[in-house]
């Protein structure tokens, strides 16, 4: 039984919590992330941050619709949905589009 | 007198075989959200033996515009019938389509409905109405693609029509204002021409088929109103269950509603 469970656990980890994330230029000088996982399920309330040069520069939950929108960096950045150890996802500055 | 019989049924049968709608745009998935460009034409895909006028009536003296446009995004519909343009599209030959820009915000499947207004086809008779589905994904998110809208006429997909390798298969279930179409006719046809979003044209060619089975391939659904097509190349393919629709007249003519749906399938390097 106790193997079942472990097993099913496993399987549940594997599939169901593969983070993904997707940030748009709104144009309007702001920026929204939206953060979720492959299975469809929300991502409300997990860590997001925002780094520049090494440093983190904004930390925030992800709202109840898994969003975020905060100012644009004059410089570069990367912006982070981190759902825990290895299961972090980065997205450059130069890679969101308008 | 017979022969003359046979090719004409022959060419009435050729032009109307392997008509559809397409609603085109770069890229069924994208990999984070941005402003997109869809196309909506009609033509034949495989061989870009004409374009149509799309709306246009008997006689030719009128084109309607497109009786619905609009998206469904996390269950939510949005109207998008204001955002389209007209165009004169050059394919074989030049005929009125229509281009729309849509800001592809969210993560997630983001279904698109074109239903044109009926077109009368010149040659045939009758007015052809080809109600189209396509499918843009933000970022892997599954939300809408499975979706069953109960349209006159439907394609509802039962694998994802994006994210599919060269190779493997679709599947989808052909229904008419939500029941099944036991045995429904399906012609597949790859888009066989690079399109020119921007310029409005198609460009270059981009396989050659040897022989006409290959350019309009044609399947049957099984009782259900379900098939599976194993997808043997790269590109966009179109699925058109023709004439299921329950709507058989339209100003006093013979209409054929089909059902539409497009997939992309993409090469694993």
């Amino acid at each position: 039984m106790k193997k079942f469970c472990i097993v099913t656990l496993l399987s549940i980890g594997a599939y169901a919590h593969t983070p993904i994330m997707s940030c748009i230029d709104e144009g309007d000088g702001t920026i929204t992330c939206e953060g979720g996982f492959s299975d469809g399920s929300s991502a409300g309330g997990v860590t997001f941050k925002v780094e520049q040069k090494g440093q983190i520069i904004l930390k925030e939950r992800l709202n109840s619709q898994s969003e975020i929108n905060f100012k644009k960096p004059n410089e570069p950045f990367i912006a982070i949905f981190d759902a825990g150890p290895q299961h972090e996802v980065y997205i450059k500055s130069q890679d969101i589009k308008e | 007198m017979r022969f003359r019989n046979t090719v004409l049924i022959a060419l009435l049968s050729s032009s109307l075989m392997g008509q559809s709608q397409v609603m085109y745009t770069p890229n069924m998935t994208l990999n984070g959200g941005q402003s997109i460009d869809l196309l909506h034409v009609q033509m034949h895909p495989y061989t870009n033996l004409k374009t149509y006028d799309m709306g246009i009536q008997h006689k030719g003296d009128k084109k309607l515009e497109p009786e619905a446009f609009y998206v469904i995004h996390k269950t939510i519909k949005t109207d998008l019938k204001k955002t389209l343009h007209p165009i004169v599209f050059k394919g074989k030959n030049e005929a009125l389509a229509y281009t729309s820009n849509y800001k592809a915000k969210q993560m997630g499947d983001h279904l698109f409905v074109m239903k044109p207004a009926p077109s009368f086809s010149e040659i045939e008779g009758v007015y052809l109405q080809m109600i189209t589905k396509m499918i843009v994904n933000v970022a892997g998110k599954p939300t809408d693609w499975d979706k069953e809208l109960g349209l006159e006429a439907e394609i509802i997909p039962l694998s994802k029509p994006y994210g599919i390798w060269a190779g493997s298969s679709f599947s989808g279930m052909v229904k008419a204002s939500g029941i099944p179409v036991p045995y429904a006719l399906i012609e597949v046809e790859l888009l066989n021409y690079e399109i020119d979003i921007k310029n409005h044209k198609t460009g270059k060619m981009l396989t050659n088929a040897p022989h006409q089975s290959f350019k309009v391939i044609e399947i049957k659904a099984n009782e259900k109103g379900e098939f599976t097509f194993h997808i043997p190349r790269k590109g966009w393919w179109s699925f058109n269950a023709k004439g299921v629709g329950h709507s058989k007249k339209y100003n006093d003519r013979e209409l054929s509603q089909d059902a539409v749906i497009w997939v992309e399938a993409k090469e694993n390097k």
